[in-house]
């Protein structure tokens, strides 16, 4: 996969990641951003009123906060292959702890484990501070095979 | 199909702005279980990348089915958070077909509801994935009684 290799090792030099996120039309629906800070990725949910689930708080949606820390692990295992491939779902389990409020949200994933083919990650969900999370969730990814025979 | 309880649903649905953004919409409901359709959409598709149309979306279709499927489950309506949802991908979906997910809500407690959900496409025999959801009772008096009342559907007297 060709151009996603490119795109990946341009972001990586760049620091511009939209063009990998916007690869997943999804992510591109609800506004997902992303910025690096020395090796670690901060992924970044804008305010929406079109994510709003919730009118009577309001709140954003719970599907739109899970689908988020879904694409951030999606994209945190992509980004760190050594021959990037769009990460595949197989399990996916979110805990919400606090209703998500009309704002920004932040999300960071983890890599637990990286075996050959498979991916185990673990995502947390914030906005005001991280140790204060709206959701935690945790995953396990189909790595794409071109990528795990090196 | 119940006529009622289809018509809640329908209210709750078009209620909330982000599942107007993505057309979704309630097909049938009766009093165990409820089907909500995502149509296929300009706005989810990649063509480059076409398996991965449904990279995140499908989770929000999931949530929203089961959320929606508390509605039969409770005689008046009660706005129920999230507790926590599990999602299992048995297959990746295809991009020109519509994606449908069926959900009901097999028990209901003094505090908690628990939904199952399954997601598929042309065949429910063959599903895409499968989903498991708890939500959380507000406990009386703690819905928005405007809110309530618009989707139970009961006229809203202003007293001013």
């Amino acid at each position: 996969m060709d151009t996603l290799q490119s795109l990946v090792s341009e972001a990586h030099e760049t620091g511009d990641y939209q063009p990998v996120i916007d690869l997943i039309p999804y992510a591109r629906v609800i506004g997902v951003e992303c910025e690096r800070f020395g090796e670690e990725m901060i992924f970044r949910l804008p305010r929406n009123p079109e994510n709003i689930g919730n009118p009577t708080i309001p709140a954003i949606h719970g599907g739109v906060i899970a689908s988020f820390m879904e694409l951030t692990a999606a994209f945190e295992l992509t980004l760190q292959l050594e021959q990037p491939a769009l990460a595949k779902i197989i399990d996916f389990s979110v805990d919400y702890m606090r209703a998500g409020l009309d704002r920004d949200t932040f999300a960071m994933c983890k890599i637990e484990r990286q075996g050959r083919r498979v991916g185990n990650c673990t995502i947390t969900a914030w906005q005001d501070r991280k140790s204060h999370p709206i959701a935690s969730a945790r995953g396990h990814f189909l790595l794409d095979t071109l990528s795990s025979f090196r | 199909m119940n006529a009622h309880i289809l018509a809640k649903c329908q209210r709750f649905i078009e209620s909330l702005a982000h599942m107007r953004k993505l057309k979704m919409r309630v097909i049938r409901a009766d009093e165990k279980s409820i089907t909500v359709v995502l149509p296929v959409q300009e706005q989810l598709i990649n063509h480059a990348f076409d398996t991965y149309m449904h990279g995140g979306v499908l989770t929000t279709l999931v949530d929203t089915a089961s959320s929606l499927s508390t509605i039969p489950a409770l005689k008046e309506y009660e706005l129920c958070p999230t507790l926590d949802l599990r999602i299992d991908h048995m297959s990746t979906p295809v991009l020109s077909q519509p994606l449908y997910a069926y959900a009901e809500c097999y028990r209901v407690t003094r505090n908690v509801l628990f939904t199952r959900a399954t997601v598929y496409q042309e065949n429910p025999e063959k599903p895409v994935a499968y989903a498991i959801s708890t939500f959380m009772r507000p406990g009386e008096g703690n819905t928005d009684p405007a809110f309530k009342a618009m989707i139970d559907g009961d006229n809203v007297e202003e007293v001013n």
